[in-house]
């Protein structure tokens, strides 16, 4: 039997000869702990070899125990550091790896909605007016003909009635042809001073590539003590500089409706062929004239106010109504009326 | 209404260009949508006389002419005159745009051709292309310019859009007059042409005229031109009526729409040995009476129908079209034209009763002039006898009805500043309104001249007066808005449900309000709402229901081979109301085809996708909870089995959700499967929306429990979910179900339900025995209530 003493310190010694090398061939973590625990664990190397420790003589415990803490140590800092160098080799492996395939489509959060383009200018819409002191009134879409025209002054048996190709249910009643019933409504029941936005469905006996027998007008009107042209003019300058974009011009042509006087047509600097210096070069979309016709627009006729029960001599009011699907056509480039009606997935999930 | 632009020149030398007098009229309120030239690119073409004409010596049908000046050309035209003859060369390099072609030199079977003779439609004069264009010998000199010949055949055309108040714009007599007033330019009304042969006959001479209905027709004048011969008219008054888009009738025919064109007042010309009894008579007609009218229809009359009448019967419907039986004819020798003012209202009746928009109609629908009866007849009188040959009748004869009064009209001082928000000096307004031909009486009154009927108030006083000073003129105000409620309030609850709906995924479909009687009928809804005039025999009915435009929206779309569909729909359905019909608005969402999924095998949509979506949307909308509750209600057009209608805040049912029935997927051929949800909108606003309230956030960890349980089929797992809820107590803070199978290793007749429960104590923090002895408890509870076996 040789010297106990001896024969531990050779094992250390040759422990620590070879703890190194076998920690750098582990090439993953996992090797590399369990590497670590054949030298250090509860049943590894360095314990069976500290077993025999009971052999030795007293005197001698101390220097070899100092020896096993030193060598512990020393293993323990190269465990550290092999870790460290295999786990930044991965990283730097991970890293290197081929690119993620970003051609794969991107997986969309949920399904995606779509409001129609006629909501998106009808909401907008709304919203500026709203913004400007305008309050939504609601009506019917079914009225009786004195609402929808005598008492906007629509004179009986008149050519101003050609526009409005009527339908009329069998009951007597129209639907309407223009929200400007909510006027009259407005009119006959309420007090001025008001200023209402009127958003809806309108009907038309009208059928072809401009015209759908049911579309979508928006009428604003406001009525209190010397509103003027002037004030009309102010309001559609300001629809038309938050809703077509800053600096848009206005341009009042003056026309004809039964329920206004004066009347006028309004169009806008054309929003496609628009320069940086602010002139239009004029396009296809405004036939080379620069200007968008959006809107009609008038001072309330005094018969309405007649008819509907409000002085004409103490009141005024002017009233603006355009058609929403021209407004979302110009908008996103819509050619054909058709389109916003027919509910194709494919033209829905555009906007 | 087509204007020629030469006219107006000739009616006002002083006038601007065509572009110009456009921009002036458009910001004026008469709208000039667009111009054409009339004969554009004819200016080289030139008059040439035939000099001799042979034989094209290969081909047959074709002749070499030639012409003087010009040389030879090859001509197919079966009318060729004989030398001597008045012939229109286009010669090499002109552009004939109305054939869009170019004349070349061209071989044509050996022959060299220098040239081109033309026919009208080649020379965009006419549509006439039956032979080349000849004027009658010693037309002009050999080589003139055909633009010099004939002015005519060149012109600018405006096409003005008018509004319905402006019936004095469809003559150029007013265009003239609002053009010169609108330019500050002078204007003096032309004055009739004077008659170059007359004789001593009277017209009440041969014809006597009576008015029996007078409060239809103002005034009725008759003019007797004797003599006449019935042929073509002159080619420029051929030309002129072309430019304007009116077909060439005859002389005698053409002399109506030239002065009605010119004083925008119909004219009527009869054939007077055609006019029985030798007598006209403006009188109602009699129910059941019967007329044939110049475009050969025979028109059943009703009491209300306004006619000209001979001793025997109708021969015109007033202001609307001439019979037949009286028609101008090559052999007519005596016509009897006729100037009247009717009225308007009248005239539209009839005219859209008989479905007969004519010219004339047109006119006195919207308001002739009633002042220039005379004048306009003596004019076209004057104009047959220079036309047509014959002699003019010495007087005219006039029946007179009940004419309308002169109307006056007040102009305040302080009017235009009232409703411009500008003020126009008094001197500028009266002005304007000179120029326009109102006359001022005294102070602050003026005559209106019956040329403008539109005009009648103050307020149209004011319109005149910013329509010609300009639009531009009123500056820009912004006005204090009174501020006001919202009345109705249903749009803001619109605008909501949409926003809402578009972020659950779906996409919003416009639909019609009306459908058809069939789709009620397969969906079994009631109808309400009848159209008495619908577009389309088959959209008859308002809709009761926001389905039939999904259904069709989605029919479509499946169509075109999208299959996978997640659509909604906002609107009212039409139900039967006290008076009106009652409005009310609805949801409808439909969702069909395959749920979204990435990279995976797609799934289709199933009944729980749609009762997902309409509790969110229910819940998100009002802030309540919504459940649905199966078995209380039966929709006829749902799936007996999936049908569910949705309770809010277990108060109020506020819609309904399930899939199709597939008898009616069958019947209206909608091709396949789909799941709706449809709400109630004016319920689902009676709700209210709950205010979220804020409640703390646990400070105290939570721990899960899972168990699953055996259970037999059939029993609802929601009914378990709820007695593991109620066994858990407060402690629980949720309970829902993660997992069900059925199949093996499950026993048949069975399912295997798996339950997460969430323990968690506001106060402290639960221990794992605590949580492990209260959830063996609930597991107990359940299993025994529901006869169930607990999974390992």
């Amino acid at each position: 039997m040789s010297d106990p003493h001896a024969s531990i310190l050779a094992s250390l010694d040759s422990l620590a000869g070879s703890y190194a090398a076998r920690f750098e061939s582990a090439q993953t973590e996992q090797t590399l702990r369990d590497e670590n625990a054949k030298v250090l664990g509860k049943k590894g190397e360095l314990t069976a070899i500290l077993k025999e420790m009971g052999k030795v003589p007293a005197e001698a415990r101390k220097s070899i125990g100092e020896r096993v803490n030193t060598l512990k140590g020393e293993v323990e800092k190269a465990f550290e550091a092999r870790l460290k160098a295999i786990l930044r080799a991965c990283r730097e492996a991970e890293l290197n790896a081929p690119p993620f395939d970003l051609t794969l489509p991107g997986r969309p959060p949920s399904r995606r909605g779509h409001p129609h383009p006629i909501s998106i200018v009808r909401d907008e819409i709304v919203g500026i007016f709203e913004s400007m002191g305008f309050a939504v009134f609601d009506g019917p879409e079914i009225d009786t003909p004195a609402n929808n025209f005598d008492k906007l002054g629509f004179p009986p048996d008149h050519p101003a009635t050609d526009m409005h190709d009527t339908f009329y249910t069998k009951a007597g009643h129209v639907l309407r042809t223009h929200t400007s019933n909510i006027q009259v409504r407005a009119m006959s029941t309420m007090k001025p001073p008001f200023a209402f936005i009127a958003p809806g469905a309108c009907y038309r006996v009208d059928s072809d590539i401009t015209h759908s027998p049911m579309f979508h007008q928006i009428e604003a009107f406001m009525v209190a003590e010397h509103v003027t042209l002037a004030h009309l003019k102010g309001v559609l300058a300001e629809f038309a500089e938050r809703f077509y974009g800053t600096g848009t011009p206005i341009r009042l042509r003056p026309s004809f409706f039964p329920f206004t006087e004066p009347s006028a047509e309004v169009d806008v600097g054309c929003v496609f062929c628009k320069r940086a210096d602010g002139t239009r070069a004029g396009c296809a979309v405004c036939k080379q004239s620069g200007w968008l016709e959006i809107l009609g627009s008038g001072m309330i006729d005094p018969v309405v106010f007649t008819q509907c029960g409000i002085d004409p001599e103490k009141w005024s009011g002017f009233a603006l109504g355009m058609g929403l699907e021209r407004q979302a056509m110009l908008r996103y480039g819509v050619p054909e009326i058709r389109f916003l009606f027919e509910n194709d997935p494919r033209f829905l999930a555009q906007f | 209404m087509k204007a020629s632009y030469s006219w107006l020149k000739q009616l006002v030398p002083q006038i601007a260009d065509s572009r110009a007098l456009g921009d002036r009229f458009t910001s004026a309120g008469v709208e000039v949508e667009g111009a054409h030239e009339f004969g554009k690119g004819i200016e080289t073409c030139v008059l040439a006389w035939v000099v001799s004409v042979r034989p094209h010596p290969t081909k047959s049908g074709l002749r070499l002419v030639t012409v003087d000046p010009g040389g030879e050309v090859v001509c197919g035209a079966p009318n060729v005159p004989e030398p001597g003859g008045v012939v229109v060369l286009a010669p090499l390099g002109t552009y004939l745009p109305a054939k869009n072609m170019t004349i070349g030199r061209r071989d044509i079977g050996g022959v060299v051709s220098e040239g081109m003779l033309c026919s009208e439609a080649e020379l965009g004069l006419s549509d006439d292309s039956s032979g080349i264009l000849v004027l009658p010998n010693g037309f002009a000199e050999p080589g003139t310019r055909l633009v010099d010949a004939i002015p005519e055949t060149r012109d600018t055309i405006l096409e003005i859009g008018l509004t319905a108040n402006r019936p004095d714009c469809l003559g150029h007599i007013g265009l003239a007059r609002e053009a010169a007033a609108l330019m500050g330019l002078a204007w003096k009304r032309p004055a009739p042409e004077v008659p170059v042969r007359t004789i001593a006959q009277k017209t009440a001479d041969a014809v006597k005229i009576t008015i029996e209905a007078k409060d239809r027709c103002a005034h009725y004048a008759g003019s007797l031109v004797d003599g006449v011969t019935v042929g073509p008219s002159p080619l420029g008054v051929r030309y002129r009526l072309s430019a304007l888009g009116v077909r060439s009738i005859s002389n005698a025919v053409d002399v109506t729409n030239v002065v009605m064109l010119e004083y925008a007042h119909p004219l009527h010309a009869f054939d007077l040995d055609k006019v029985r009894g030798g007598v006209i008579v403006v009188r109602l007609a009699r129910l059941g009476e019967k007329l044939v009218t110049l475009d050969g229809v025979e028109r059943t009359l009703v009491a209300d129908d306004l006619v000209i009448a001979d001793g025997e019967g109708p021969i015109a419907l007033a202001g609307v079209m001439g019979g037949a039986s009286t028609e101008i004819s090559a052999s007519t020798k005596r016509v009897l034209l006729e100037c009247a003012t009717f009225d308007p209202r009248s005239v539209r009746r009839t005219a859209r009763r008989q479905g007969l928009h004519s010219e004339s109609s047109h006119r006195f629908e919207r308001g002739i002039d009633h002042g220039d009866t005379r004048e306009c007849i003596l004019h076209a009188s004057a104009m047959t006898a220079r036309l047509c040959g014959g002699s003019v009748a010495s007087e005219i004869a006039w029946a007179q009805g009940d004419e309308a009064k002169p109307v006056t009209v007040t102009l305040r001082d302080s009017a235009c500043e009232r409703v411009l928000g500008v003020a126009v000096p008094v001197a500028e307004s009266t002005a304007i309104l000179e120029r326009l031909g109102l006359e001022k009486t005294s102070g602050t009154t003026f005559t209106v001249p019956p040329h403008r009927p539109d005009i009648t108030r103050e307020i149209d006083l004011v319109e005149e007066i910013v329509r010609v000073r300009g639009m531009e003129t009123v500056g820009a105000r912004l006005p204090a808005v009174h501020p006001t409620r919202p009345v109705g309030g249903r749009e803001a609850l619109l605008r909501r449900v949409r926003q809402t709906a578009v972020s659950l995924g779906l996409s919003e479909a416009l639909t019609f309000g009306f459908t058809s009687k069939k789709m009620l009928e397969a969906l079994k809804l009631p109808g309400s709402v009848e159209l008495a005039n619908p577009l389309t025999e088959e959209l008859t009915v308002m809709r009761t229901s926001l389905l039939p435009g999904l259904f069709e929206a989605i029919s479509r779309a499946r169509r075109h081979g999208e299959s996978d569909v997640a659509m909604f729909t906002t609107g009212v359905v039409f139900m039967k109301g006290a008076d009106l019909p009652e409005e009310r608005p609805m949801l409808a969402v439909a969702i069909a085809g395959a749920r979204p999924s990435y990279l995976t095998k797609p799934e289709p949509v199933d009944v729980w996708d749609a009762s997902g979506l309409a509790v969110q949307l229910v819940s998100r909308l009002t802030g309540l909870g919504c459940e649905l509750v199966v078995g209380e209600s039966h929709v006829a057009y749902l799936h007996p089995r999936g049908l569910a209608s949705l309770l809010v805040d277990k108060r109020q049912v506020v819609g309904h959700m399930g899939p199709v029935h597939p008898d009616v997927i069958d019947a209206l051929d909608l091709g396949g499967e789909l799941m709706i949800v449809e709400l109630d909108l004016d319920a689902l606003a009676r709700l209210g929306q709950r205010t979220t309230r804020y409640s703390p956030i646990p400070r105290f960890p939570a721990s899960a429990r899972d168990v699953a349980l055996l259970i037999k089929e059939g029993v609802p797992a929601g009914l378990v979910l709820t007695a593991i809820r109620e066994a858990a107590g407060p402690l629980a803070e949720d309970v829902r179900i993660f997992d069900r199978f059925t199949g093996s290793p499950v026993p048949a007749g069975h399912a295997s339900l798996a339950f997460r429960v969430v323990y968690r104590s506001a106060d402290r923090t639960l221990t794992d025995a605590e949580i492990d002895q209260s959830h063996a408890k609930v597991v107990a509870e359940v299993a025994a209530r529901f006869n169930a076996v607990q999974r390992a």
